[in-house]
């Protein structure tokens, strides 16, 4: 009973808690300051920017893939939807004047568009679970794909959408990076509240949560279509600050890789994790990039094989072995410790039964 | 009493095994009901059937006056009834304590309180049932470093949680120590006689089923073979031959009682069980243990 001896848990969560903040804290001012420094080019601004996309995902992915356990293989198909529709939107022509929107609701119904499918598509393909579920995303993904590609009189097809060029870097590296603070802080908020814990309990046993009273489809849709929604924000962003897509370029199988890679490498189903790993993931890629390109595919399939293999809850689970109390507020999954060396005693109860 | 939960031909299949194949069974309000039966008799699956886990083939079944037949499980469980499961369901990642704040009533929750933190009252009520089952140390554990008999335990406290009207226990006692397999009984007991909440209980632990139970429906192949008090149906010679093999082994199945201090191979004595209680179960494998002599 050492953990007793170690006091109050929520005592040491809120000491871990000062801890996390101050990190978080300490990341946010060097993400704010960064681009008011003289040095700072617009190249370093869009590369910061595409992380914090790639953190947003993440985050997103998460939600369905960590917490609820449904691990979405199509999850980029929200970022598409969300790209075209903004880009749709924006490029709109009636015979000859544009007549495009302004990109504020364009982007906004652009995600919203995202979030309605991911809805309707997500209430049919949930029904179905582990594996199943995930090719079924696939697929989705693959398809809508291909009815981009298809559907030339609204998508423009292969040749894709030019967008009128709005090119103010640094408003959008403030818009997603505080887009990426809400969403982190909105992810820590659900999970302590009771819809979060049921999003677990689905995870964990998802006939035992629906005989417990919890609505599990109506739950899991819920969450599902929000990650698009929010997905497809991040969509619609980008393709604006693209000022173009295309199919091959809006649906890209290496968002999803990455934020399934980079929510397991941070830690899958923790809040901390996604951030984390995507953050990691993205430098580590940028570095690969630079330096490997021939072998920079192959470093990452090794990297995915060694974190599931060394590491399988993740850089946040590697500060709980060292005994830091940093996932009991971040993780929630770091309650294994206090009880393996009294495992002898719990034999009896065993063979007493 | 007026009925609390009707079944009126059940009928299961799964392919060409009729697992259930007509069973009419009723629970009154605040009644005790226990179901035996040979491994196979479809208990459980009728179990299931009851609970909306699985969908029934043909059959009727009402709960509180409401045709629950088409329903989805968590309506079932909104309605107020709640169940175990032979295999155990807990929510392995979680907390124990956030295991029973998960078990609460969810139908009375509001959309503001969906997405609030568990409120004071839930936590009381949690940490007072858990103190019971004798889990109140294990609360910030992970309940999936429980033992199998601990688990066990927190399955039947989850049960309670979302204060049902019917409890259908399946194989509460099985891997839980005999001492408190009567702490068990007399909390059924009492949550029996004070909230008048109905059980229905399959067990193969005879005794228990004796202890509470006013009547016995005994379930062979699918279909009720004898109904009736304890006593009755343990002299009845059709459940004796299916159920009990011969009257021998009907005896010998009878000596799992708590009280019986003559069934040494299998008991530990009441100090063992609360050192084991304190020292609290074994890590992973839940089964690990069975296989472990007493010494």
């Amino acid at each position: 009973m050492r953990r007793e001896a170690a006091g109050d848990p929520g005592s040491r969560e809120r000491a871990a808690g000062r801890t996390v903040g101050a990190t978080a804290l300490a990341a946010l001012v060097v993400l704010v300051v960064l681009p008011l420094l003289p040095g700072t080019s617009n190249a370093t601004l869009l590369t910061l920017t595409l992380m914090l996309t790639s953190i947003g995902v993440a985050i997103n992915w998460n939600l369905t893939g960590g917490f609820t356990g449904y691990v979405d293989f199509g999850h980029a198909v929200w970022f598409g939807i969300g790209a075209y529709a903004a880009a749709i939107l924006i490029s709109l022509q009636s015979n000859g004047p544009q007549v495009g929107w302004h990109p504020v609701p364009a982007i906004v119904v652009g995600a919203l568009v995202a979030g309605v499918l991911a809805a309707a598509i997500g209430r049919v393909t949930m029904r179905l679970k582990g594996p199943y579920f995930s090719i079924a995303m696939l697929g989705t993904f693959v398809a809508v794909r291909e009815i981009v590609r298809v559907w030339s009189p609204l998508t423009g097809g292969g040749v894709g959408l030019t967008l009128p060029p709005y090119l103010n870097r640094e408003l959008f590296y403030y818009l997603e990076l505080a887009l990426v603070v809400v969403l982190a802080a909105f992810t820590w908020w659900l999970r302590h509240t009771r819809f979060g814990a049921a999003l677990v309990a689905i995870r964990e046993d998802e006939v035992g949560a629906e005989t417990r009273g919890i609505d599990t489809t109506r739950f899991k849709t819920a969450v599902f279509s929000f990650a698009g929604l929010s997905t497809g924000l991040f969509g619609a962003l980008w393709a604006y600050q693209n000022t173009f897509v295309d199919p091959d370029i809006a649906f890209v199988e290496v968002r999803t890789i990455d934020a399934v890679m980079g929510t397991m490498l941070g830690g899958l189903g923790t809040v901390a994790g996604p951030i984390l790993g995507a953050t990691v993931l993205y430098w580590l890629r940028e570095l690969l990039w630079a330096n490997l390109l021939d072998y920079h595919l192959l470093t990452q399939g090794v990297l995915l094989i060694v974190i599931v293999l060394f590491v399988p809850r993740g850089l946040v689970g590697l500060f709980d072995r060292r005994g830091a109390s940093l996932l009991e507020l971040w993780g929630w999954k770091g309650r294994s410790r206090g009880l393996r060396q009294s495992s002898a005693a719990g034999g009896e109860v065993e063979a007493a039964s | 009493m007026t009925a609390l939960l009707e079944a009126r031909g059940v009928v299961k299949r799964f392919g060409g095994l009729t697992a259930v194949g007509g069973v009419d069974i009723s629970v009154a309000a605040g009644e005790m009901v226990g179901l035996v039966g040979p491994n196979g008799s479809g208990k459980t699956t009728l179990f299931d059937c009851l609970s909306r886990v699985q969908p029934v083939d043909a059959g009727l079944i009402r709960f509180g006056g409401v045709d629950i037949t088409g329903l989805r499980a968590h309506d079932v469980a909104r309605l107020g009834m709640s169940r175990t499961f032979q295999i155990i369901r807990v929510y392995r990642d979680l907390s124990v304590a956030e295991n029973m704040h998960l078990s609460i009533q969810w139908g009375a929750l509001g959309v503001p309180e969906l997405f609030a933190r568990t409120d004071a009252a839930t936590r009381c009520r949690a940490d007072e049932l858990l103190d019971l089952l004798l889990l109140g140390r294990l609360r910030h554990e992970r309940a999936g470093n429980l033992s199998g008999g601990q688990r066990r335990l927190l399955e039947i406290g989850m049960s309670l949680m979302s204060e049902p009207r019917l409890v259908l226990l399946d194989e509460a006692t099985s891997g839980v120590n005999p001492t408190l397999v009567a702490d068990i009984a007399d909390r059924i007991r009492a949550v029996n006689s004070e909230q008048q909440v109905a059980f229905l209980l399959v067990e193969h632990n005879v005794q228990f089923v004796a202890d509470l139970c006013e009547r016995v429906v005994v379930l062979d192949q699918g279909a009720v073979l004898a109904e009736g008090t304890p006593g009755e149906i343990m002299r009845d010679p059709s459940v004796i031959e299916a159920y009990f093999g011969d009257p021998g082994e009907g005896a010998r199945d009878q000596n799992r009682v708590p009280s019986d201090p003559g069934a040494p191979d299998e008991r530990v004595g009441e100090g063992s069980l609360h050192r084991s209680l304190a020292g609290s179960g074994d890590a992973a494998d839940p089964d690990a243990g069975r296989e472990e002599p007493v010494s």
